[in-house]
């Protein structure tokens, strides 16, 4: 690990103002980050959103029309592929089918003119990493799918590239597997201490292993921070819908104080949002979120303390096992989604029930002010 | 009811199936019966069995020299084809280019063009740029006539070799020419076998624009169209045949073993992926 103070101010990675069209579509429209030395960051959005043209930008694949990409300080803009300093983990694993998994792991290293015996010493050291052991002289034919995508992180990583570049290469694997080499590639980064760029469109998987996560939509980032940030406190609508489910209302603030905003519905009704740092005053029209499981139910009749309050029907019921979904049509006309843990204390509504939904103040967030 | 899974029906394509077979191999069986049968004149009856027409063309200067001179066009027209087959595949598939579609037809335009008109159009231009006929004009133009088989030999078999894996080459650190001598050619191998092979008999036994521009030395082929007139050497000359297609038997079913061992084990890499995806 390289000292933390130096961390800050030399990024791994720096993208400034990059842009890349293909004929007339804007596939990255102007993208500037830093990516520190170490971090796993995540670029997530939906397909074609421009977020793996970006990472083919950084890898030398696809050249941007403007803008700079420094690696380690280098401006790195019209070098080949073969020489920047980062390795990539393909969405296919993309293993040379020909050669061994010895053969695959030290093809980089023979590149490199290592000696014999050091290529032999890193890739044994590499495959130990990735659990990989006495695997040497199998064919990617005869792996399964997830022994490939250890086999191609180990490609990538004998390297000790600058940043390692992973383009969704958990899609192919299964469920389970999937969750498995979550785990074990938080677990290689940490151990290596190697700059991850991941490309998912995966919203858990940006969640469960990002240091940061930068929300990609069009072309644009929506959103830079740490997962906790981007989920609790989106910053755009698109974001709040992209990651996690949105639940959004349209409403009219009648008062603001003390750094919040109320909305009074009815007298029994109304809504209390931080005003973040978003100019509100009493008649701006706001777009106004709160997470599903930030949400409780409650029958009519019950006190509550909670900063909101809105009345509703429930639509339908939808069990999840760990938990329970319900759709809520709000005295507001939007529908709300409410997640509740299915165990003792679920409240057991049905549909047609009439209920309450309640929840902190600080639980709601501003997406847009009109 | 599927004819072909029904028991009459599938009696019936057993027995069409049948007669295809003879249809297409019972010319062969007779030449190499013939070739042992000890009579001059090819036909029954059958007066013994005998090895002497094998002697006989062995010592046959004019038509070993026939034979080799085929076998020099055919080695040297096969290897240029491929040589020149290799990178104009590899653009088509792998490249996007101004009149891309142009220059596909350019290429594979000889398929289409009659041979006789070929072969008169190739010996006005060696005549009047004054390039004397010989074996190498015969290789030229069996090169410009083997082309497109080439290409389009390698051309599905590169389209499969996914690009990532060339990419993925890039990535580690090779060059395009490291690339391609370490990824592409090991994978693209067994096309470029199939092609020279395809290519070789191509030009064996291409007859056609080779009386046009052979000059005096004559291709198998042409030989064995010359002693056409001459009825005693016609066992001989069936007798050459029998050897060669035996040869050439071989070696096509040689190879095209090789190539579906080598095309299984793609395949192998390329199903798993799908599961795995499917999964």
């Amino acid at each position: 690990m390289s000292d933390p103070t130096t961390r800050a101010t030399d990024a791994a990675i720096s993208l400034q103002e990059v842009r890349k069209s293909f004929g007339r579509v804007v596939a990255v429209g102007g993208i500037s980050l830093d990516i520190a030395d170490g971090e796993f960051l995540t670029l997530l959005g939906p397909s074609g959103c421009g977020k793996t043209t970006t990472m083919r930008m950084i890898a030398g694949f696809e050249e941007p029309d403007e803008g700079r990409i420094l690696l380690r300080g280098r401006d790195v803009v019209g070098v080949p592929p073969n020489k920047r300093d980062v390795n990539m983990c393909f969405q296919h694993y993309a293993l040379f089918p020909h050669m061994s998994v010895q053969e695959n792991v030290e093809y980089g290293l023979k590149l490199r003119k290592v000696p014999r015996e050091e290529r032999r010493r890193r890739v044994a050291e590499m495959l130990e990493v990735v659990r990989l052991e006495g695997f040497e002289k199998r064919k990617p034919a005869q792996l399964s799918g997830g022994q490939q995508q250890r086999v191609a992180l180990a490609r990538a990583l004998v390297n000790r590239p600058t940043a390692l570049l992973l383009d969704e290469p958990l899609g192919a694997l299964d469920v389970k597997l999937r969750k498995q080499m979550q785990l074990e590639l938080k677990r290689i980064q940490h151990e290596l201490g190697t700059t991850f760029v991941y490309v998912t469109h995966d919203q858990e998987e940006a969640l469960s292993m990002s240091d940061r996560i930068a929300v990609v939509n069009q072309g644009l980032i929506e959103q830079v921070g740490r997962p906790r940030d981007v989920y609790e406190r989106p910053a755009t609508p698109f974001v709040a819908d992209f990651v996690g489910v949105l639940n959004a209302l349209e409403v009219r603030a009648d008062e603001v104080r003390d750094g919040r905003v109320v909305v009074r519905i009815s007298d029994r009704e109304r809504l209390v949002v931080p005003t973040g740092d978003r100019p509100v005053s009493a008649g701006t029209e706001l777009l106004v979120a709160v997470r599903p499981e930030r949400v409780w139910l409650r029958a009519p009749a019950d006190e509550t303390s909670a900063d909101s309050r809105l009345e509703g029907t429930v639509r339908q019921v939808v069990y999840l096992g760990t938990l329970t979904q319900f759709y809520v049509d709000t005295t507001l006309g939007a529908r709300l989604v409410v997640h509740e843990l299915s165990d003792r204390r679920a409240s057991g509504f049905v549909a047609e029930d009439r209920v309450v939904l309640t929840w902190d103040a600080e639980d709601a967030a501003i997406l847009r002010v009109e | 009811m599927n004819p072909a899974v029904s028991r009459g029906g599938r009696r019936s394509l057993w027995i069409f199936f049948a007669l295809l077979v003879v249809f297409l191999y019972a010319p062969i069986l007779i030449l190499i019966v013939f070739s042992f049968n000890d009579r001059t004149f090819v036909s029954f009856p059958w007066q013994g069995f005998t090895f002497r027409w094998y002697r006989e063309f062995v010592h046959n200067s004019a038509l070993l020299g026939a034979l080799r001179t085929s076998a020099l066009v055919a080695t040297l027209t096969s290897v240029v084809t491929v040589v020149l087959a290799i990178p104009a595949s590899i653009l088509l598939v792998r490249r996007r280019f101004f009149a891309k579609g142009a220059v596909s037809g350019l290429l594979l335009a000889p398929l289409v063009i009659p041979l006789v008109v070929f072969g008169i159009a190739l010996l006005i231009l060696f005549n009047t740029v004054g390039i004397p006929l010989s074996p190498l004009t015969v290789a030229i133009g069996h090169i410009v006539i083997a082309l497109p088989f080439a290409i389009l030999t390698m051309v599905p078999r590169l389209e499969r070799i996914s690009v990532s894996l060339e990419e993925a080459s890039r990535d580690l650190g090779a060059g395009p020419l490291r690339t391609f001598r370490s990824i592409t050619l090991p994978l693209l191998a067994p096309a470029v076998l199939s092609a020279f092979l395809i290519v070789f008999t191509i030009s064996f036994d291409e007859v056609v624009v080779a009386s046009f521009i052979a000059g005096d030395q004559p291709t198998f082929p042409l030989y064995l169209f010359s002693q056409l007139r001459l009825p005693q050497r016609l066992p001989q000359v069936i007798a050459v045949a029998v050897v060669v297609m035996t040869v050439s038997s071989i070696v096509v079913i040689a190879s095209e073993v090789g190539r579906r061992l080598a095309d299984r084990r793609l395949e192998r890499v390329a199903n798993l992926q799908q599961e795995v995806s499917a999964g």
